[in-house]
């Protein structure tokens, strides 16, 4: 030890230390990746339990798992089982938003390489990452724990849906700790964002290498610094809201509450105007990784890459002043409604803009369908499907017919469990051999790919034909009339499980077989800073600050 | 070569404390909404919000709609509250007066305030309220009944407003909440009321 005093901020830690304390972009990266993909793998457990039930009419195993999971009693076990639905449904969508898509999004591939392809040695502020990673956990306790106190009355969880509207959420629907639970998990993990969001926004504008000027960034360098720059402007909003309802509920105020001249819809207008942002931050940097992908698979320089880059700033910004499309059915005025039609369906232009310029890049490239490019490619069908769905559902006039159907669930799993999951995987894959300096076995990748491919697509796309059938979501049950798509979407999580199998499997192979990957697994086309160094990278990179001359994207 | 030294940058503490203080700006905002969102709807009528305080007797206008009245009291609160009439025709620029009838059917002195608006949304523009006790919190005593009137007049303007041409009706809702000063206070006061049934 008293060597490494003298070395100071620049030993090498080993074991537990490493990873606790770490202050390295690279380990605190890891350990959201590792993070993410344990939220992920509880976030798909609970969607099983959901589909399961789902495959058929009736209420068949949620009575079962209350009595397993809560200790219910059996004289309560229907009841306490449709409660458990309800939990399912909230703390999937709470899981696979903010402990999931967002960590490894985000903490994960953000921290591990916006330092690397600006030619920085670390990130600007290493302890405040530490802080952010760890409050993430803490965080993920509490959404966990909350699963397992009083929500409802003599019910467990908080079951009112990750929007958590009041009054399921106020005193009203939900008087027991639980919910109290969930808005301490949101305070945490707001926090711990934004402190990340005002890292890496520092890191981008102050530690750049010489040469390397904005326009000249990696296009995933510039999803992250919209993305941060969106989560500064909508987590405080989120979190003066959950602080809102956090005093409704144990110290008398009346934000919320129209007997004390409050209004439940102020909560919805300030969830909202975090949660449409919301989605964006999770697919920027989706946008962002398909971007390096197809540039570096097709073996050209992204098209248009002026345009693709502030097409992500307009996304952003659009994406801010649209949020009451979520809220066509609470009786705004005409003219409101016609204003959040219309600025919602503008968004399709910067998106088409960066679907247009992907296939432009595609085009006339050599392009190699390795595994990542695989990906990428099924990323910007299924988000493509997402998008066209979104077009429709932005008419206030359809959406009034849509609203808390599965047309919605159809919309946002394709732009979500399947846009940004894909774009993540993608990411995966692409990244795997430069993080961990193996190659992975490239039939476990692509099969990998076709099982989720083909599961997501099972599972989602009857959701639309049922949705149009005027099917309503979060209900555990349904009339006979639906059975038939239900079933089909149910199976296709077998193909959804053995992808995840398959996923598991590949990584273990890869750390068991060890094929060595080199610096740059990719040719040519990698030219990204990242590639220029060994694999893994070495504990601290970039000692010499690399100059940047020529255009390299 | 010439290493120029590298552009005049920002210290990084300064970046930081300046997205520190626009964090803050966002948190601040998102409690200063509902104020402002109040204030403008107060100033515009938007969303159905009647409006006050406006100076000037109106000029007598020529459409004549009906404007309906309607009056709710929240559960805790144990009064009854109707109007006088169900609804009445009025010309726009004509100033009216309508009574509500309102009585305390407990045996303990009640406080109440009632919250209201009017629909259709577009209307609360053009909705304007002259007096009202719903400005104030009232106070009735054990078993007290009074009338409380409300006076108004529809603003002739609606007659050139395109979203009014096919409104022939506008309702003017009450619903009185029982006044809670504090968790505290509404605890002791449902320990108390209990007892007694």
């Amino acid at each position: 030890m008293a060597s490494s005093t003298m070395a100071g901020a620049h030993d090498h830690p080993r074991g537990l230390r490493r990873f606790l304390f770490s202050t390295n972009h690279k380990d605190i990266g890891t350990l959201y990746i590792i993070l993410g993909s344990i939220g992920g793998v509880i976030g798909f457990l609970l969607s099983l339990g959901m589909r399961l039930e789902l495959a058929y009419p009736g209420v068949q195993i949620f009575p079962g798992l209350a009595e397993a999971l809560q200790g219910a009693d059996p004289s309560m076990a229907l009841d306490a089982g449709k409660n458990l639905y309800n939990v399912f449904i909230t703390v999937h969508g709470v899981l696979m938003i903010f402990f999931m898509a967002m960590p490894i999004l985000i903490g994960g591939f953000g921290n591990w390489f916006v330092p690397i392809m600006i030619g920085a040695p670390d990130m600007a502020f290493p302890r405040l990452n530490n802080i952010s990673f760890w409050l993430l956990f803490a965080s993920l306790v509490l959404a966990v724990i909350s699963m397992f106190v009083e929500g409802a009355p003599g019910m467990k969880g908080f079951g009112g849906g990750w929007t958590f509207y009041p009054p399921l959420s106020s005193n009203t629907g939900s008087p027991g700790p639980a919910m109290d639970f969930v808005i301490l998990a949101l305070h945490l993990a707001g926090a711990s964002s934004i402190l990340g969001a005002i890292n890496f926004i520092t890191t981008i504008f102050n530690m750049r290498a010489p040469g390397m000027t904005l326009h000249k960034m990696p296009l995933f360098v510039w999803s992250m610094l919209v993305t941060a720059f969106l989560l500064l402007l909508v987590l405080p909003v989120l979190a003066g809201c959950v602080t809102m309802l956090l005093t409704d509920r144990n110290f008398g105020t009346m934000f919320y509450d129209p007997a004390g001249g409050g209004d439940p819809l102020l909560f919805q207008h300030l969830l909202w105007f975090f949660g449409h942002p919301e989605v964006y931050i999770v697919i920027l940097p989706g946008f962002g990784i398909i971007s390096q992908i197809v540039s570096t698979f097709s073996k050209k320089p992204v098209f248009g890459y002026l345009g693709m880059a502030y097409a992500m700033v307009s996304i952003g910004v659009l994406g801010s002043i649209v949020w009451a499309h979520h809220m066509y059915t609470v009786g705004m005025s005409l003219n409101a409604q016609r204003y959040f039609t219309l600025a919602t369906m503008v968004i399709a232009v910067p998106t088409g803009i960066k679907i247009f310029s992907w296939i432009a890049t595609m085009w006339g490239g050599s392009i190699s369908f390795r595994a990542p490019m695989v990906w990428a490619i099924g990323f910007i069908f299924v988000f493509t499907m997402g998008g066209i769905t979104g077009v429709v559902l932005a008419n206030a006039s359809a959406d009034k017919q849509f609203h808390e159907g599965y047309y919605v669930v159809a919309h946002f799993h394709y732009t979500l469990s399947l846009g940004a999951v894909f774009a993540l995987y993608a990411g995966f894959y692409y990244w795997f051999p430069k993080m961990t300096g193996y190659m992975y076995s490239e039939t476990l990748a692509k099969a990998n790919f076709w099982l989720l491919f083909i599961g997501v697509n099972v599972v989602f796309f009857p959701q639309h034909f049922l949705g149009l059938g005027g099917m309503p979501r979060r209900y555990i049950d349904y009339p006979d009339a639906y059975a038939l798509w239900n079933l089909v979407s149910s199976s296709g999580m077998i193909f959804v499980t053995l992808s995840l199998i398959v996923w598991f499997y590949a990584i273990i192979e890869a750390f068991m077989k060890k094929r060595l990957a080199g610096a740059n697994p990719w040719g040519v086309g990698a030219t990204t800073l990242e590639w220029t160094l060994s694999s893994p990278p070495p504990f601290h990179q970039f000692q010499v600050l690399p100059r940047i001359t020529g255009a390299s994207r | 070569m010439n290493a120029p030294a590298p552009r005049s940058r920002k210290r990084p503490q300064m970046i930081a404390a300046a997205l520190v203080v626009g964090t803050a700006a966002m948190l601040g905002l998102s409690f200063a909404s509902a104020p402002l969102y109040r204030a403008f709807c107060a100033a515009t009528g938007f969303g159905g919000t009647p409006r006050t305080n406006l100076a000037g007797a109106p000029s007598p206008g020529e459409r004549v709609l009906t404007v309906r009245f309607d009056a709710n009291v929240a559960r805790d609160l144990p009064w009854r509250f109707e109007p006088e009439v169900a609804k009445i025709s009025l010309r726009t620029g004509e100033t009216k007066t309508v009574y509500y009838k309102v009585a305390n059917l407990s045996d303990r002195e009640t406080s109440g305030q009632a919250a209201y608006n009017v629909t259709p949304g577009q209307a609360g523009a053009f909705f304007v309220k002259v007096a009202c006790f719903c400005f104030e919190e009232k106070r009735l005593g054990p078993h007290e009944a009074e009338e409380w009137p409300v006076v108004f007049y529809l603003d002739p303007a609606l007659e050139r407003e395109e979203g009014m041409r096919g409104v022939r009706e506008i309702t003017l809702s009450y619903t009185f909440f029982a006044i809670k000063d504090s968790t505290a206070a509404k605890t002791s006061e449902t320990a108390i009321a209990k007892p007694k049934g």
